[in-house]
């Protein structure tokens, strides 16, 4: 054989075999962007890929982000959280009735609502839904710990009996884990159903590959006329940043859910994408342990707190795509105070407070770092920078991100980060975790930060259901815990979302859940 | 020894080789620190309901407790329940080894589909320019990391060249199955491919100056039929005991080309697990690796003992 037909013999055995394989299945894909229409078109499956599995789709006992808000598309609640995040509106309820004593609340069902499954929900299946809901210990019950009992005088009455004034009860209720599903499980036991749940919602279980994928398909018998749009979704778990991006440019997946902040100039520039950013209640935070000495004394965390330039980090490691955090609460919940200064970047504050503290020439700390997370050595190098003309010497301890969230939560850290998105429409669960070290079962966010006076005042708003009181009432704590210093308020960030320019009426809500029965295929 | 004699020794020594890997693991993945309690119930962890987890998953007790227990189900072929999933850690093993099977042995074939032909043609000029590019250029582009490679594939073949190939993914059915795979298993096959060339082109030069060779070319046989016939045949003895040597690697390259192709795998089941520390998932995965690679090894040497008659146990 002469080496040319060697050669050829390779090129051809090489060539032949790719286009064997490509012909094999090259259906499917590739029309996906076909004739533009009017408003909404009905039809079409949507694929949203995302960096984490869904975890489970029990919704009183699941804690996950990625396993919530798909779990939302099925079960709903009676009042539902609007797209500014802090007003409840009316969902499957019509409305409610609180007694003067705020002890009782009456809700009317909306009626001609229907299971997946075809069969009316009554008021028998909300007090079965709320009852089991509560009952969860290492779920989700904590928060409807207000409630004493549930009555259903009548099918489409539902009477909640509180065994105290509960100013967050509305926002509780429409907690996703307060979502309505079939009185007895519909017959099966409580682990079979929630490998399969039925709800009101817009779509309904279809399948899922534990891993890979979950398909949700259209409810048939859903209460908004019309809706939802879609056949189908599926939610695709897809690790890689970078094959996220591809496959949206490919327009194998429809949504990229969180492409990382160093692509979104990328993506606003990718043809036929568009790159949103939804405001979120993300916040992120700077951990201080009090348990480390230092950082017990106030003047110390206030002198690191600042010394944080927060417009420096929203530039740098967001890219711009952020805002400087001035509270522990996000703007996008209700009683945020946006005149409450917080501490913001100023040097000689900064030199001044540790002046003031036991330690004046500073200290050595160790601060805590996920080895992959880039904004968090990023952040640490820049503050690592900004305390060293004070004598606060920074070392940092990399580990991976399980390992990081073990040691932050069992307190084993002097200095790392944090963050919080909200579940509800007030501020109570976050206050909660955040200052009151005992209730709040966190240690005042794994800080150890105690301040009876701030308690006392979360406890106060709690029960007053004035607004404007309450409203007094958390603006005094949030002026209070920012000079206490126990957290560094880093930024608020937005939620990021690439999708095809064809996808049309996707909003992603401050609480990060999106509408899905409001989404259509142009 | 027979050969089914020997088939049969090689699997029994499994046992033992999967007690060790299972004790090895299950103490590994115990002493580095990460709690999937803690995993699960995210920053809503109060110490009441790590305790109830802990109780429910049998954390709570001693680790020789835990290992004695885990190796009881063990036994009974029971893998245990995935603590992130709540479903049987045996089954997720089942439904993602195919796709790693099938990946490892379309990477494994299209490195010889690429090895033979360049190492022959590397054999026949040799000491020439194509020669010295042959050995020199794989040799290079064993420097890029399979990760880099992929996306590079990816970029090409399925976004810009017309979308030959899906941006990752699995698909449905065999034929879209081997669609998908075939970008990883060409970067599976890029990595090993160089080491393979190299080693046949040893090989074949070795056997082509051997005195059959000449033989065989004074009977005045075609310079095909001597290379082909004589010369591969022989060669390629050598080539796969190489490639089964480093079948290791290559399911370790799995791994990370599983990740970058969206690929529901061993390698990426094996990676989330260890994130989220869902012991029993990783435990399983873990005990499957082991397996697979000594059954590999296993195969090499029959495969080897096949084409090479002199070969005895």
């Amino acid at each position: 054989m002469s080496p040319t037909s060697l050669r050829g013999l390779l090129a051809l055995s090489v060539v032949a075999l790719a286009v064997a394989v490509s012909a094999c299945g090259s259906s499917k894909n590739g029309s996906g962007a076909d004739d533009a229409s009017t408003a909404h078109k009905r039809g079409g499956s949507l694929t949203i890929a995302r960096i984490e599995d869904s975890q489970s789709f029990d919704k009183t006992n699941v804690f996950q982000n990625e396993s919530i808000w798909l779990l939302e598309q099925i079960h709903e609640s009676l009042y539902t959280v609007d797209k500014d995040g802090k007003t409840l509106k009316p969902w499957l309820a019509l409305s409610y009735a609180k007694s003067s004593d705020g002890l009782t609340y009456t809700f009317k069902l909306r009626p001609g609502v229907k299971f997946s499954d075809g069969k009316p929900m009554t008021s028998a299946d909300v007090k079965f839904s709320i009852d089991d809901a509560r009952k969860q210990a290492k779920g989700w019950g904590y928060l409807d710990a207000a409630i004493k009992s549930i009555s259903a005088p009548d099918p489409e009455t539902v009477v909640f009996n509180l065994k105290y004034r509960w100013a967050p009860f509305l926002a509780d209720i429409a907690l996703f884990s307060n979502g309505i599903i079939p009185e007895n499980f519909g017959g099966e036991s409580r682990k079979q159903f929630y490998e399969h749940p039925v709800g009101t919602g817009p779509f309904m279980w279809d399948k899922r590959e534990v891993g890979k994928s979950v398909t949700f398909k259209r409810n048939p018998n859903y209460w908004q006329k019309g809706k939802p749009y879609l056949d189908s979704v599926t939610w695709t778990f897809v690790s890689e940043d970078n094959t996220r991006e591809l496959q949206l440019r490919g327009n194998q997946i429809q949504v990229d859910e969180f492409p990382p902040f160093n692509a979104i100039k990328k993506l606003q520039n990718t043809p036929d994408v568009k790159m949103a950013l939804f405001p979120s209640t993300r916040t992120d935070y700077l951990e201080m342990n009090e348990s480390y000495k230092p950082l017990a004394d106030v003047h110390v965390r206030r002198a690191i707190s600042y010394a944080i330039d927060r417009q420096a980090i929203v530039k740098s490691v967001l890219f711009g795509n952020g805002q400087a955090a001035n509270s522990f609460l996000p703007p996008q919940v209700p009683f945020y105070a946006k005149d409450s200064p917080g501490i913001q970047y100023d040097i000689a504050k900064a030199k001044a407070e540790l002046a003031q503290s036991a330690y004046p020439k500073g200290f050595k700390v160790e601060m805590l770092v996920g080895s992959g997370a880039q904004t968090e050595n990023q952040i640490g190098q820049i503050m690592q920078q900004a305390l060293k003309p004070l004598g606060i010497q920074i070392t940092f301890r990399q580990e991976d991100t399980s390992t990081e969230f073990s040691d932050i939560q069992a307190r084993k850290y002097a200095l790392g980060f944090c963050y919080w998105t909200m579940d509800i429409a007030d501020p109570d669960e976050l206050v909660t975790f955040a200052i009151d070290s005992k209730a709040g079962g966190a240690e005042s966010f794994y800080t150890g930060y105690e301040n009876p006076d701030v308690v006392a005042l979360s406890h106060k708003a709690q029960h007053d259901e004035d607004i404007d009181s309450r409203a007094q009432l958390y603006k005094q704590i949030q002026d209070m815990t920012a000079q206490d210093a126990f957290l560094g308020y880093l930024y608020y960030s937005p939620f990021r979302y690439a999708y095809r320019d064809n996808v049309k009426g996707f909003f992603v809500y401050p609480l990060g859940n999106y509408h899905l029965e409001d989404v259509s295929l142009g | 020894m027979s050969l089914p004699a020997y088939v049969a020794r090689r699997i029994l020594a499994l046992v033992p080789i999967a007690l060790g890997v299972s004790i090895l693991v299950f103490l590994l993945i115990h002493l580095i620190p990460g709690d999937p309690a803690r995993t699960i119930l995210g920053n809503k962890a109060t110490p009441e309901k790590i305790a109830l987890l802990h109780h429910e998953w049998g954390l709570d007790r001693s680790l020789p407790v835990q290992y004695a227990k885990f190796m009881e189900r063990l036994v009974h072929g029971d893998l245990g329940t995935s603590l992130f999933y709540n479903v049987g850690a045996g089954g997720l093993v089942i439904d993602k080894l195919p796709v790693t099977l099938f990946l490892i042995t379309f990477g494994g074939l299209l490195a010889l589909v690429i090895a033979i032909p360049l190492a022959a043609l590397a054999a026949v000029r040799r000491d020439r320019a194509s020669d010295h590019v042959i050995r020199a250029v794989p040799l290079v582009g064993l420097g890029f990391p399979p990760f880099w490679v992929g996306i590079v594939l990816l970029l090409v073949f399925a976004l810009h060249l017309g979308r030959l190939f899906p941006v990752g993914g699995y698909g449905e059915g065999f034929p879209e199955h081997a669609r998908s795979l075939f970008l990883p298993a060409l970067t599976v096959a890029l990595s090993i491919a160089p080491i393979l060339i190299r080693s046949l082109r040893a090989a074949l030069l070795e056997v082509l100056e051997s005195d059959y060779i000449t033989t065989a070319r004074a009977k005045g046989l075609t310079e095909r039929r001597v290379l082909l016939r004589h010369g591969l045949r022989n060669a390629i003895i050598s080539t796969v005991a190489v490639l089964g040597v480093n079948i290791a690697f290559l399911v370790g390259n799995t791994v990370i080309v599983e990740q970058v192709f969206d690929l529901p795998g061993l390698g990426q089941l094996m990676i989330n697990s260890i994130f989220q520390r869902d012991f029993t998932v990783v435990q399983a995965v873990t005990l499957a690796f082991a397996v697979l690679v000594v059954l590999v090894y296993l195969l090499t040497d029959v495969v080897h003992a096949l084409l090479d008659p002199r070969v005895r146990f």
